[in-house]
């Protein structure tokens, strides 16, 4: 896919630059362009470096493990069978731990063994199950407490005040993991309600 | 009060962690080399896709293609709020992270980390992620095809996180 995308860009590149009379200045951004991702990448390995350790540090000592015991309210409304059968519910709430603390890499691993557990008790295995879309959109919207790769872009782009967005980031984030939360559980609730009614009834009639 | 809360996140994380090497029963220090020499791998390996990102993001920059669908879009973009230089963050964002990345720090260079379309650039960056490339992972590890509302509602949210992020920067910084 990464492939299309470079073509794709490369392409509409060239037929603009043609029809704007840019063509030389295609020479130098190729140039500026492999040159500057060295720079990307120099600000962001320092802080992903300390990042990424602080985290391993904050996980041996237990916190996620603290933080999935707080969110497991909050699970059972979301992944019922998940919470009743025990299966997955662990792992979605390490998921979902390790994505607060801002530990992608940790986060996903996660996800995909709370899938696979969820797997077991989806009636129809090529279809995916609700709980499982909840899970896969949540984590399109993950909420991080603190971006570090953000932080460590914005400052080397020189920002005065790198920090001056993390209270907007918070918000939306928090917002936007909310609404993926309830969109997705909705079609369920919608079912069940459904699925109640029918109930009710086949048993007067 | 925001401010320094803000401000002051990180730094506390930093402390705690300190403390834990302090007063921590276990030598917690290995665990940090551990996961910082991770952190190091990740990001080192990110460079060849972001070499050649950065390269084609910076030859559309170049070709004037942003310039002008920017300026084409303009209008349509202050109708509904949304600075137009985010148009190539929108774009790459659903689809991958190092484009995403390099279309990122291609805005921040040419209009300003402290501008309004950088700020609301970094909200959107910051809250949003690979939309397409998480559900594709996802769904294939479990050989699922059907994925029903998965992409409605993702995308959905992601709208939703576009336009709140504008919104929310023009309330809390102007």
């Amino acid at each position: 896919m990464l492939g299309k995308i470079f073509g794709v860009l490369c392409l509409i590149s060239l037929i603009f630059a043609i029809f704007t009379g840019n063509i030389e200045a295609l020479g130098s951004a190729v140039l500026d362009g492999a040159a500057s991702a060295v720079q990307v990448l120099l600000s962001l390995c320092g802080m992903m470096c300390l990042w990424c350790g602080m985290m391993q540090v904050l996980s041996q000592a237990g916190l996620i493990r603290r933080l999935a015991k707080l969110l497991s309210p909050l699970l059972r409304i979301f992944f019922p069978t998940a919470y009743r059968t025990g299966e997955g519910i662990e792992e979605i709430s390490a998921n979902i731990s390790a994505n607060l603390l801002g530990i992608g890499n940790a986060a996903t691993p996660f996800a995909l063994r709370a899938m696979e557990q969820m797997q077991k008790h989806n009636p129809i295995p090529e279809k995916a199950d609700p709980e499982q879309i909840t899970l896969a959109v949540l984590n399109t919207a993950s909420v991080s407490l603190i971006p570090a790769n953000l932080l460590a872009l914005r400052r080397a782009a020189g920002s005065e005040n790198p920090y001056a967005v993390m209270i907007p980031v918070w918000v939306v984030s928090l917002l936007c993991a909310g609404m993926s939360l309830l969109l997705t559980s909705l079609p369920r609730w919608f079912d069940r309600i459904l699925h109640k009614r029918n109930d009710r009834e086949n048993s007067h009639g | 009060m925001a401010e320094t809360l803000s401000a002051l996140a990180m730094p506390l994380v930093v402390v705690l962690v300190g403390m834990i090497f302090l007063f921590g029963k276990k030598d917690y220090f290995d665990a940090f080399t551990r996961g910082a020499t991770d952190g190091l791998h990740t990001t080192v390996k990110l460079l060849p896709t972001l070499v050649a990102l950065m390269v084609a993001v910076s030859m559309l920059n170049a070709s004037g293609a942003v310039t002008m669908l920017s300026e084409l879009l303009s209008p349509l973009a202050s109708a509904i709020g949304i600075p137009s230089e985010l148009l190539p963050l929108l774009v790459t964002r659903p689809f991958s992270g190092s484009a995403s990345t390099a279309a990122y720090s291609a805005l921040l260079d040419s209009v300003g980390a402290d501008s309004f379309a950088g700020l609301c650039a970094s909200v959107i960056f910051g809250s949003s992620d690979t939309v397409v490339y998480v559900i594709a992972v996802y769904f294939s590890s479990v050989n699922i095809r059907k994925t029903r509302w998965a992409f409605p509602c993702a995308f959905a949210v992601m709208l939703f996180c576009i336009f709140f992020s504008c919104f929310f920067c023009r309330l809390w910084f102007f």
